[in-house]
């Protein structure tokens, strides 16, 4: 037999063209959402143009060098418009995607700690909201303050609370029934300090995936109330807003007004969902097994 | 004395997994309990260990009859418990480095002071060298892992040490050492041991007596006033 | 060692696999092994966990995650198991020329199906069998094999006792009637009867002599019962490679460390082997099981080639040499 090979042996890889997809698919993804951010934070200090000017002699022109998006049937850049559009969508949707995820992993630890019938009380309501249509509800809460960037955000965060503490409350459950809680709660450690170091930093990274995901979806919530017209005023350009705002031109043949501010909303969520899909595969536990030792 | 009577437990009360037992380990002595997997001794180990709370019977701790289990146990109680599980992968907190898993017991009950020696003293005794302490648990091998869960269960010098399959995932060289350092800790603070497992080659040579999970309950049924000793 | 006239059904030759790890560490997991498994016989794998034994089982099923890299041959009949493609293992591997006898039989079976219906799903993806009593009979013959019951066919894998779901997965591994067995820790977290009859029960079906089985177990017991030979892994090395009976009778192991490893069982010193084994990311150059040998020399500073069979270099020797 022979022991010792002087030369380096000829390495096989596993799984490379996989890897190499995926690493594609998170660099396009991370590139957009790069992008997404600088546009709203950057566009409008640096950019010195009014989105409200007006220009009825330029009104409803296709895209051009000119307006690459075309304008309005005011005579409004629509690129212009999206931008600041996106900002107020964005802001919306982080808003309520960290507000409902903060209510959402409080309401889901405290039920799978506590348990009993804390847990049943606050399941119950849980699925009492749940079991109303979101838009419903959403409409239902906006109707009850004036028009605003908050009522939104609080209206799409407190409709949408609920899947993260179902899920909270689950990973919850399936932990504590794990040895290490049995030997936490043998070394002494009081239900506080159970919850706080070993379930919540647990279930974190859920937790986290789940807000991610939930900032298009909140998005898509707020454009939905604007279009309806409940949402945001008119003068706060939003994504919805624009679309609504250019209903009519639709039915007149012209699509730019509304397929512009649909892509805004489109890329982001997707680009969100490519990262997240990445993410989720990280804190997957299975991945562990990578060194199988 | 840890004293167990007429324990019934279990996860559906019209179908217990531990019918009627009664078993009494003696300060400074080593209980085996032996019995085929599946049969309920590791849930007996966790109605012992405070952990699950039996549908019927006595448990006496030193001769105070305990009432409360889990979280609702008086500290006092838990803590006089020293647990080691089968799977050391699930009994240990993923995020936690080795030190502070071993650490961990001390904090929850406020003996912060006691780390730095402890942990040090402790690691040493089941065999973990430095370097492995600043590492996560998925960073070192099963046996690592489980040296590291015992040092846990040792690092509040418990009066009672339960150990549940602790070496049925390990090798043979593992397995001695781990045994060794629980003999160690017994022979200096004289702690009572029950060592549930299926390995009777094993229980035999670890403990002082053995007991057959069959036995047990058969015991129970028909010579109900019969002392286990 | 049994000479067996035949090739051998798997032979690896320096077969090595490394993990790439973050920040451009490499992790050894196996360096440089070198065995045969004939048909009739079984060769027995043992060595604590984290040695690099459960690795080198992925290698030959091709069952590496991402970030590992192999070389190095396995043969198994005409096809180097290292280099066949996934295409080639799924197709014509995997079920078909080894069959994986798994470390827990209950996560390796489909929890809402019945046994029945898995088996019959594997008898119409690896046998020809197409008519529906065909893969019925088929299916039957696969447990009758494996000593499954057939009236138990019809419970899902929940309603079985432990030893009865090793026999369920036992058969599937049979099925496609494949030339070497591979058995991963088949009896962790088994009691010592359903070990033994467990491993007395892969016995059976290398027996008969058309099958070759290859066995990964840090259960001495296990391999002592089952195994014609014995390989000893040690941070990823086979550091001794030898007859069942030789060596767990007499006259015993040669290297240390298998010394060592026999006399930490409880029905021997019950001393474990002092020290821990070296991290695999970052080996010493010469023996690394100097640091924990009680043997150690200067020589050990150099590692040492594998001579007889014994990678060490103050090997025991037998005290009568049997010329």
């Amino acid at each position: 037999m022979t022991c010792d090979s002087a030369a380096e042996p000829a390495w096989r890889s596993y799984g490379t063209s996989r890897r190499a997809t995926r690493a594609v698919r998170v660099r396009v993804s991370a590139a957009l959402v790069a992008a997404t951010v600088l546009a709203v934070l950057l566009v409008p200090p640096l950019v010195q143009l009014d989105q409200q000017a007006v220009d009825l002699s330029a009104k409803l022109l296709p895209p051009s060098w000119a307006h690459p998006f075309g304008t309005d049937d005011l005579g409004r850049d629509l690129l212009l418009r999206c931008v600041y559009g996106l900002r107020v969508s964005l802001l919306v949707g982080v808003v309520a995607a960290l507000a409902a995820t903060v209510l959402g992993t409080a309401v889901g630890v405290s039920a799978g700690v506590l348990g009993g019938w804390v847990d049943r009380g606050v399941m119950r309501v849980v699925d009492t909201v749940s079991s109303v249509p979101h838009l419903l509800l959403g409409i239902f809460i906006v109707a009850m303050f004036r028009p605003g960037v908050w009522p939104v955000a609080v209206s799409v965060a407190l409709t949408h609370w609920l899947s993260t503490a179902r899920i909270v409350r689950a990973e919850v459950l399936s932990l504590r029934s794990r040895p290490y809680i049995d030997a936490a709660v043998s070394g002494g450690a009081s239900r506080w300090r159970v919850a706080v170091r070993h379930l919540l930093p647990a279930v974190l990274p859920q937790a986290a995936l789940a807000a991610v995901l939930m900032v298009p979806h909140a998005m898509w919530h707020e454009s939905a109330l604007s279009f309806l017209g409940l949402g945001l005023p008119t003068h706060l350009a939003s994504l919805g807003n624009l679309i609504q705002g250019a209903r009519g031109s639709l039915l007149a043949g012209q699509w730019w007004p509304t397929l512009f501010p649909g892509l805004f909303i489109i890329v982001p969520t997707l680009a969100i969902a490519g990262l997240a899909g990445a993410w989720r595969e990280r804190i997957n536990p299975r991945r562990r097994s990578e060194l199988m030792l | 004395m840890l004293e167990l009577h007429d324990i019934t437990a279990g996860y559906d009360s019209r179908t217990p997994v531990v019918r009627n037992v009664t078993l009494t380990v003696a300060p400074g002595e080593a209980v085996g309990l032996l019995g085929p997997s599946g049969c309920g001794k590791s849930t007996l180990a966790r109605v012992t260990a405070l952990l699950h709370r039996p549908d019927s019977g006595t448990l006496l701790l030193d001769g105070e009859p305990v009432r409360r289990w889990r979280h609702r146990a008086p500290r006092a109680h838990r803590t006089v418990l020293g647990v080691v599980f089968q799977q050391p992968r699930l009994a240990a907190d993923p995020r936690l480095r080795l030190t502070d898993l071993i650490a961990e017991p001390l904090r929850a009950t406020g003996r912060r002071d006691e780390i730095p020696h402890s942990v040090g003293e402790l690691a040493a005794a089941v065999g973990l060298t430095p370097d492995l302490l600043d590492r996560r648990p998925h960073e070192v091998s099963d046996g690592q892992l489980q040296r590291a869960c015992l040092a846990r269960a040792l690092v509040l010098r418990p009066r009672w040490l339960i150990c549940d399959e602790m070496t049925a995932m390990l090798d043979a060289s593992t397995t001695a050492a781990l045994v060794a350092a629980v003999e160690n800790y017994r022979a200096a603070s004289g702690a009572g041991l029950l060592a549930v497992g299926h390995d009777q080659l094993l229980l035999d040579r670890w403990c002082d007596r053995t007991l057959h999970w069959d036995d047990l309950a058969v015991g129970a049924k028909t010579k109900p006033d019969q002392p286990t000793r | 060692m049994t000479l067996t006239q035949e090739r051998p059904v798997l032979s690896v030759r320096g077969l090595s696999v490394r993990f790439l790890m973050p920040g451009g560490r490499r992790i050894a997991a196996v360096t440089d092994a070198h065995f045969d498994v004939a048909a009739g016989e079984c060769l027995a794998l043992i060595g604590e966990s984290g040695c690099g034994k459960s690795v080198l089982a992925s290698a030959l099923l091709g069952l590496l995650p991402a970030n590992a890299q192999a070389a190095g041959e396995a043969r198994l009949g005409e096809l180097n198991l290292l280099a066949a493609d996934e295409r080639t293992l799924a197709r014509t591997v995997r079920g078909r020329m080894v069959g994986l006898v798994p470390q827990s039989p209950a996560a390796h079976l489909t929890p809402v199906r019945t046994i029945r219906s898995q088996l019959e799903e594997t008898v119409g993806a690896l046998t020809d069998a197409r008519e529906r009593t065909a893969v019925r009979a088929a299916a039957e013959a696969a447990a009758e094999r494996a000593a499954f019951p057939t009236d138990h066919l019809g419970l899902h894998p929940h309603e079985l006792s432990g030893g009865l779901a090793q026999r369920a997965a036992t058969a599937l591994a049979l099925v496609g009637d494949a030339p070497l067995l591979l058995a991963d820790e088949p009896t962790t977290g088994l009691d010592r009867d359903l070990v033994d009859h467990t491993v007395d029960e892969l016995r059976r079906h290398v027996d008969d002599g058309r099958r070759a089985l290859l066995v990964i177990t840090h259960d001495l017991a296990a391999a002592e019962r089952i195994a014609d030979r014995v390989a000893v892994m040690y941070a990823g090395r086979i550091i001794e490679l030898t007859d069942a009976k030789r060596f767990f009778g007499t006259p015993g192991p040669r290297h240390p460390y298998s010394r060592g490893l026999l006399q930490a069982l409880p029905d021997r010193a019950f001393t474990p082997v002092p020290g821990m084994p070296p991290e695999l990311g970052d080996l010493p150059d010469g023996c690394a099981f100097a640091p924990r040998c009680d043997r150690v020399t200067d020589a050990c500073a150099v590692r040492p080639p594998t001579i007889d069979g014994v990678a060490c270099h103050q090997p025991h020797v037998p005290e009568r040499l049997r010329a």
